[in-house]
């Protein structure tokens, strides 16, 4: 018997296989797998993310991982960098038009309904290939600390702790067995960072967004360690 | 064609309003409602064109029960008075303006709020503020007995006080008061005379 792959069912975006599966928007989701590591997490009043640049060549400097949204919102991406950089873009965008109708900066939630919706778009319309890219979203606002997870289905997460990328799931293993509920920021980066350590870039620069009070902020590791000693 | 006043106090906030509608030289209506819940912890008071505010009123609470689905939470009454205006400013520059004038307030998470949000789009936060037809006697009494810190029971006297000495004054505001209270007890309503 023909596999779904040989009969064709991967080559429309809008075409089911008999048992109801969108083969081009779980390939998408394959594409995130190979991403770069990505681990964050919300404690009582606050929320880290933590990843490691790329730093392959030596002649070119590391590609900016973390991205501020706005200045309560932060967030960090795996897949393909284009991508990434469109969601960032979108993200950026929808945070300064809130900010035109309101003056005030936008919740996080409403962010990442935008880009979820966004995302979902492209696994419905033919001509289109679904983004290649899944986004962790940490932020403040009136509701609290959020961390969220999107993926290439359109599909918004939000939770205590969550991995993304190469090796996530070994990574969410870690979080899942090792995650407390009155983590201090110190414990919750100590704890981030070891779930990084399952990331395929052992040495290249850390980066780490953390929300806490009403901003969100982006530091180095050595920042970080220094801001809140153990 | 109105008289509006609202009140900011130490715990809540006071609306107040007269209850006529002016058709040319005629009172339209002897019974009119010019104060309006947005949810269970915001109102309006509106002046001028009676349809033009229902019809914002009604847009500004479907665009925030939409809002609020979407992030889970109430929008703050600063963020409901932005909303009004984004509109009042369209109107106003796409040459067809709202012929509306209205005060916001409410209690949020920050505490008790009062704007105002004229035909143009402009808004400005006020400790107190009265608009309509009546709204120069009605400031003339808020300006000589308003006081910060006022309790919602005594800010509801003096805004009844207020649209009172409006409508001796304004042929075009009379017929009743109407007092909207918004504290942290709740909402409460008064009413003084009216239609016969």
């Amino acid at each position: 018997m023909m596999s779904s792959r040989e009969m064709g069912y991967d080559r429309a975006i809008v075409m089911y296989t008999p048992d109801g599966r969108l083969l081009q928007v779980e390939y998408a989701s394959e594409a995130v797998k190979y991403g770069s590591l990505v681990v964050a997490i919300r404690g009582k009043d606050f929320a880290v993310c933590v990843t490691r640049t790329k730093d392959t060549d030596p002649l070119l400097d590391p590609i900016e991982k973390i991205h501020m949204i706005d200045e309560n919102i932060g967030a960090a991406g795996a897949g393909f960098t284009g991508d990434i950089n469109l969601l960032i873009d979108q993200a950026r965008i929808q945070a300064q038009r809130h900010r035109l109708v309101f003056e005030d900066p936008i919740d996080v939630k409403s962010v990442v309904n935008h880009i979820g919706k966004f995302m979902y778009e492209f696994t419905r319309y033919g001509g289109v290939r679904p983004l290649g890219a899944a986004l962790i979203l940490i932020g403040s606002d009136k509701a609290g600390r959020h961390v969220f997870l999107l993926d290439p289905r359109g599909l918004i997460l939000s939770g205590k702790a969550v991995a993304i990328g190469k090796n996530s799931q070994e990574a969410t293993d870690m979080l899942r067995s090792e995650y407390k509920l009155d983590l201090s920021i110190r414990q919750a980066l100590d704890l981030a960072m070891k779930a990084l350590s399952k990331a395929e870039e052992k040495d290249s620069p850390v980066e780490i967004g953390i929300a806490e009070g009403p901003k969100f902020k982006k530091m180095s590791l050595d920042e970080a360690l220094k801001l809140y000693p153990s | 064609m109105t008289t509006t006043v609202g009140i900011k106090c130490a715990n809540g906030i006071v609306l107040a309003s007269d209850r006529r509608a002016s058709k040319g030289g005629m009172i339209g209506s002897k019974a009119v409602k010019k104060i309006y819940m947005l949810d269970d912890t915001k109102a309006v008071a509106i002046a001028g064109q009676l349809s033009d505010a229902n019809y914002l009123i009604n847009l500004v609470k479907a665009e925030a029960k939409l809002m609020e689905f979407e992030r889970s939470f109430p929008l703050s009454v600063k963020e409901a008075a932005k909303l009004l205006s984004n509109i009042l400013y369209s109107g106003m520059r796409s040459y067809t303006p709202f012929i509306t004038e209205m005060l916001v307030a409410g209690v949020d998470d920050t505490g008790p709020q009062l704007f105002e949000a004229d035909i143009s789009g402009a808004v400005t936060e006020e400790k107190f503020t009265s608009s309509g037809s009546g709204s120069p006697m009605a400031f003339g009494v808020l300006e000589a007995s308003y006081k910060d810190g006022l309790s919602t029971a005594e800010a509801a006297d003096l805004a009844a006080k207020a649209v009172k000495a409006a409508m001796e004054r304004d042929p075009n505001s009379g017929n009743g008061i109407q007092v909207l209270m918004i504290d942290e007890k709740g909402v409460e309503w008064r009413d003084f005379g009216g239609a016969q």
